[in-house]
């Protein structure tokens, strides 16, 4: 029984990891550029996919990670370049602009992708068995825990200790001011956009390797990372940590003990959230 | 052009279109009643969402859960239990305007981009509780065989009386909401969209005028379910899903949000798009993704805003259409929404 | 301002409607006679399926294989040119419905086809209930259309849900001896269906508990937690996963990830296992078995014809989902055959439809049960084995002949039943009423490919 547990609990803080990568994304798009990126699911599907064609070319799967990461975070720049841009500052038009990039990307999908489910080969070097405690688990989930907890890292290291960092967060909190300073806030904006599209390629290739990919998938990872974001504060670094630590054990014990409800469930924490402190548990108020 | 011939022009126009509408069982195939049919129920939806954002300058992603709520309570009294009308129908915007009252006491609490993602997350959990509670709404199947009644005698199940039935609806509910609109409440209302902190400070009751506009358009998109739960004849958690909620806010885009008519142009041009593509390509979202993504960028005002530019524009000619001028009136105007 | 609106609104209205003019022939109100084709004229069929959406997978199968009858037919049928309309519903019921009306009221169509998904197909034959115009559905496998919702212009050349997995149940049962399973589901009703007709098989066979245990489709990733909670130390012979699709390549990835394949067997239901998904899953699971109406190695010489001209047309081995649709196809065209293209009597057509020859059908001999219109053919038995080049693929081990949508049933104690769902049938085989446990066996089992 303990051992049924302590599985819950990892396949909890798997589920976190994913959720992590896709809603720091999201977050930190939100947090600077108040854009909500409802593409971000249809990024994560695409890196998913291109991670799928890299893999099955060459069969190297850390390759598979660097090009669906970096293909996305391009795309993302030439999004931002070339259509974000012009309607910057006005809230709806960017978040419209973003709507219709997912419907254009999803079908891109189904018309390159197979429409049957798929999933990313990985090798066996990077998927051994690990038995830790008594327990045997598969490494590619403990890697994944890593990859997140790097990620997680780079992002705290980039956001407060150096001046692109600053820049950034001084951006959240006053715009204008950061302008006025002589700090080209344009710029920062790209960066900030390309590194949550990277965000997404990533998750979506691990995704891919530890899930499945199949039409339609991206509203429902689009939902789980605004879930994720909403609970814990829509531009908190810190919050989609803590959020999507709660909802991975959410949705992986919701499995276990009431497997009918469970994704149901998941929307537990964020009315009560919505209902007690709307702006999440460490956002700041809007 | 005078005053009076305007005016006169304006009015002809307006007795034939009636006229056209009305008597348009008589002149076209079923398919295209079939397709009006389609532009009413999604014209209240669309109508539902773009008052909020036109007049409020609230984006609610929510308005697809009250369009399916009703339509889910109409299988659930009138099918399963039998009830006759009106009372499913007096039932089902009962319950659009209670949960509409519980979701908007706590979504009214935040503004703008904040707002929206939180209708969306409302929207989800309706679909995901639709799609999971299968003993009483019955999962994925959903509920079927929901028919039109039989009323003093018209039997609704022709679609002719359908039709009518509908249209006479849609031009009452047209009517008054364009009333609202222009009710103190509707210049308070279009206050808050411009400014909520000022008119707060005058004594407006921001946050209750701004739960009362979602009642009213929850009604809307209330109706239109009604309508299209009887026109489908099935209700299933797919009404109320994402991408439904997406292409109702693209038509209101392409008709122009900040126009009272807007949404309505916006639905009918949406709904004959999909009536002539889907018989050319199967890659319809891409089609519709790509207007989308045009009519954000290039012409934020929609349709309409593109017929105004036109027509104010004294020197218009058609090569003039695509001139540089327009581009810089319509950004003049671009900050309406 | 606000008049100005109106004009605008005006001329778009009067705009569209020119429009529909000029796009829609306009005819009086239709008459109570779909317009019957012209001596001369040529036979619309309407395919409706989700090209798009969680399953165009199926969907795209479906027309390959639908196509492809065409084509081997020339289009033309009972010396008539047969025109394929076809509709996609994005898997979505408004569309659905509305994409039948643009079939039926517009194209005018004489037959309708296509169908992927079991409510799908249940919401569609509930809109065609009056109109006159055969239905044939070909994936979807909700039994209901065949069953409580039937009505006499529908016509399933193909299958329900329970009928492959009574079979397998019984099989399980008796061959096997096993006496408990444990069942991973999904939440809806094609899954409940084919739960449904394992749970009848596998108690009728001598079992004695099947747990159930359900998840909402299409929106659980991670199975893991679900996989760990299986109680290996109650004497479960199997596990099956009842669910197809990106949902089971989700669960028998994590399946076999945690070492599952190695502590309980893992037994699907006709999907889980089924190509091109199975191309998707690790190859620790050769020996797992499903039932269905095909097998990836049927040597017969009509199935290799099929699969020959399937790869040389679609540069793909075809699914069941693709026999399904060639099969159906088929029947439509022989049908219109025998009537010499004269299908203005839809009666006339649906007993056609019956009295067809399908003894040559690629996945083995089919016949029509005249009284429900549904399909009596084989059943296989199978098994995922791996091929010489090193991919999957189900190998046929046992043939069952002749299984009717009823199983070994009378259909009327089998029609008195509740509808299957996740509550339904009970979880223990004690709990069952005697009468669905008292059926005597019809079942034979012979051995693949004899």
């Amino acid at each position: 029984m303990e051992l049924k547990f302590t599985i819950l609990i990892l396949n909890g803080l798997t589920q976190a990891a994913i959720l992590f990568v896709l809603g720091s994304g999201l977050t930190l798009a939100f947090g600077l550029m108040r854009v909500v990126n409802l593409g971000h699911g249809a990024f994560y599907m695409l890196g998913g996919y291109l991670g799928w064609s890299v893999v099955k070319a060459t069969g190297n799967w850390p390759l598979a990670l660097i090009v669906g990461g970096l293909a996305i975070a391009l795309l993302g720049l030439l999004f931002e370049k070339t259509m974000l841009g012009r309607v910057r500052g006005r809230d709806l038009p960017e978040t419209l602009l973003t709507v219709a990039l997912s419907m254009i990307i999803s079908d891109i999908c189904l018309i390159f992708w197979a429409r049957t489910a798929i999933t990313l080969n990985v090798p066996q070097y990077l998927n051994p068995p690990i038995t830790l405690l008594g327990l045997t688990y598969p490494g590619f989930r403990y890697l994944m825990m890593a990859i997140s907890i790097f990620i997680a890292v780079s992002l705290w290291v980039i956001l407060y200790k150096t001046n692109l960092g600053r820049a950034v967060r001084a951006g959240v909190d006053d715009r204008e001011t950061v302008s006025a300073l002589g700090i080209n806030i344009n710029k920062i904006y790209s960066i900030v956009f390309v590194l949550s599209a990277l965000l997404a390629g990533l998750a979506g290739v691990l995704g891919g390797s530890y899930l499945q990919l199949s039409p339609g998938g991206d509203t429902t990872i689009l939902t789980l990372s605004l879930v994720v974001i909403i609970v814990g504060g829509m531009g908190s670094l810190l919050g989609a940590v803590v959020s999507s630590i709660i909802l991975g054990q959410i949705m992986s014990f919701g499995l276990a003990f009431a497997p009918q409800y469970s994704y149901f469930l998941i929307f537990i924490p964020m009315a009560l959230v919505l209902a007690l402190r709307p702006q999440g548990l460490f956002g700041r108020q809007i | 052009m005078s005053f009076m011939r305007n005016n006169t022009i304006k009015s002809i126009f307006y007795v034939i279109a009636t006229i056209l509408l009305v008597l348009l069982p008589f002149y076209v195939g079923q398919y295209t009643v079939t397709t009006f049919i389609r532009i009413i129920y999604f014209g209240f939806l669309s109508l539902s969402m773009g008052f909020l954002i036109g007049q409020g300058g609230m984006v609610s992603l929510t308005q697809t859960a009250f369009f399916g709520l009703s339509g889910y309570i109409i299988g659930l009294f009138g099918v399963e239990r039998g009830l006759i009308f009106p009372w499913p129908d007096l039932m089902a915007i009962g319950a659009v305007l209670i949960l509409a009252f519980l979701f908007g006491i706590i979504a009214m609490r935040t503004h703008k981009i904040v707002f929206l993602m939180i209708t969306l997350a409302f929207g989800q959990v309706c679909w995901a509780f639709a799609a999971q509670n299968t003993t009483i709404l019955r999962g994925w199947s959903g509920i079927r065989g929901i028919r039109p009644f039989v009323i003093y005698g018209i039997n609704f199940n022709e679609y002719q009386n359908f039709y009518w039935a509908s249209l006479v609806l849609f031009f009452l509910s047209v009517f008054i909401l364009w009333r609202i609109t222009k009710s103190p409440f509707g210049l308070a209302l279009n206050g808050i969209r411009e400014n909520p902190k000022r008119m707060a400070a005058i004594g407006y009751p921001v946050y209750w005028i701004r739960v009362v506009a979602f009642l009213i358009a929850a009604v809307y998109a209330g109706l239109g379910g009604i309508l299209a739960a009887y026109n489908t004849g099935i209700i299933m958690p797919t009404t109320i899903q994402l991408s439904r909620t997406i292409w109702v806010l693209l038509t209101v885009i392409l008709g122009g949000a900040s126009y009272f008519f807007g949404p309505i142009v916006g639905t009918a041009i949406a709904v004959w798009l999909d009536v002539l593509i889907s018989g050319v390509t199967e890659r319809y979202n891409l089609v519709i993704g790509v207007i989308f993504l045009l009519i954000v960028l290039f012409s934020p005002t929609g349709v309409i805003g593109i017929f105004d530019t036109l027509r104010k524009d004294k020197k218009f000619t058609i090569t003039n259409i695509f001139s540089f001028k327009k581009r810089r009136y319509i950004q003049k105007h671009k900050r309406r929404w | 301002m606000m008049k100005k609106l109106l004009l605008i609104v005006t001329i778009v209205m009067i705009t569209s409607m020119l429009l529909s003019a000029c796009g829609v022939p306009a005819v009086a109100p239709a008459p109570a006679e779909p317009a019957a084709p012209a001596a001369v004229g040529e036979i619309k069929i309407g395919m409706i399926s989700a090209f798009t959406g969680l399953f165009s997978g199926f969907g795209e199968m479906q027309k390959q294989g639908a196509v492809l009858a065409l084509e081997e037919a020339n289009y033309m049928a009972g010396g008539k040119k047969i025109v394929l309309i076809m509709e996609d519903d994005q898997l979505d019921n408004e569309q659905a419905i509305t994409k039948s009306k643009k079939l039926v009221e517009q194209d005018k169509i004489d037959i309708l086809t296509g169908m992927v998904s079991g409510d799908e197909g249940l919401a569609v034959a509930d809109y065609m209930k009056d109109k006159n115009i055969p239905v044939i559905p070909m994936y979807s496998a909700s039994e209901d259309i065949t069953m409580r919702e039937f009505h006499p212009m529908i016509v399933r050349t193909t299958w329900t849900g329970a009928q492959s997995m009574d079979v397998f149940g019984y099989w399980l049962a008796t061959q096997k001896g096993w006496k408990k399973v444990y069942q991973i589901g999904e939440d809806y009703s094609y899954p409940w269906n084919q739960g449904g007709g394992f749970m009848r098989g596998f108690c009728r066979g001598g079992g004695e508990e099947v747990t159930s245990v359900w998840s909402p489709p299409g929106s659980t990733s991670d199975f893991s937690s679900m996989i760990a909670s299986i109680p290996l130390d109650q004497g479960y012979d199997a596990v099956l996963y009842n669910g197809g699709g990106g949902d089971a390549v989700n669960f028998v990835k994590q399946f076999v990830e945690l070492g599952y394949h190695k502590k309980i067997a893992l037994i699907g239901q006709s999907n889980t296992f089924e190509k091109p998904d199975l191309d998707a899953l690790p190859a620790d699971i050769v020996g797992a078995y499903s039932p269905h109406h095909t097998a990836d190695d049927l040597n017969t010489p009509e199935w290799n014809t099929f699969k020959e001209a399937f790869n040389k047309r679609w540069g793909r081995n075809p699914s069941a989902a693709s026999e399904f649709a060639y099969s159906s196809m088929r029947v439509i065209l022989r049908a219109i055959d025998a009537l010499n293209g004269d299908i203005s009597d839809k009666t006339a057509l649906v007993d056609a439809m019956l009295k067809v020859d399908m003894t040559d059908d690629p996945r083995g001999p089919v016949s029509l049960d005249p009284k429900f219109h549904a399909a009596i053919g084989n059943v296989y038995i199978r098994e995922v084995s791996k091929a010489e080049d090193g991919t999957l693929y189900n190998k046929g081990i046992w043939t069952v002949k002749n299984v009717s949508q009823f199983g070994p049933y009378d259909p009327d104690t089998y029609l008195k039943q509740p509808i299957d769902g996740n509550t339904y049938p009970p979880q223990k085989c004690s709990d069952f009423p005697p009468e669905m446990l008292e059926a005597a066996n019809i079942y034979e089992f012979v051995e693949f490919g004899k």
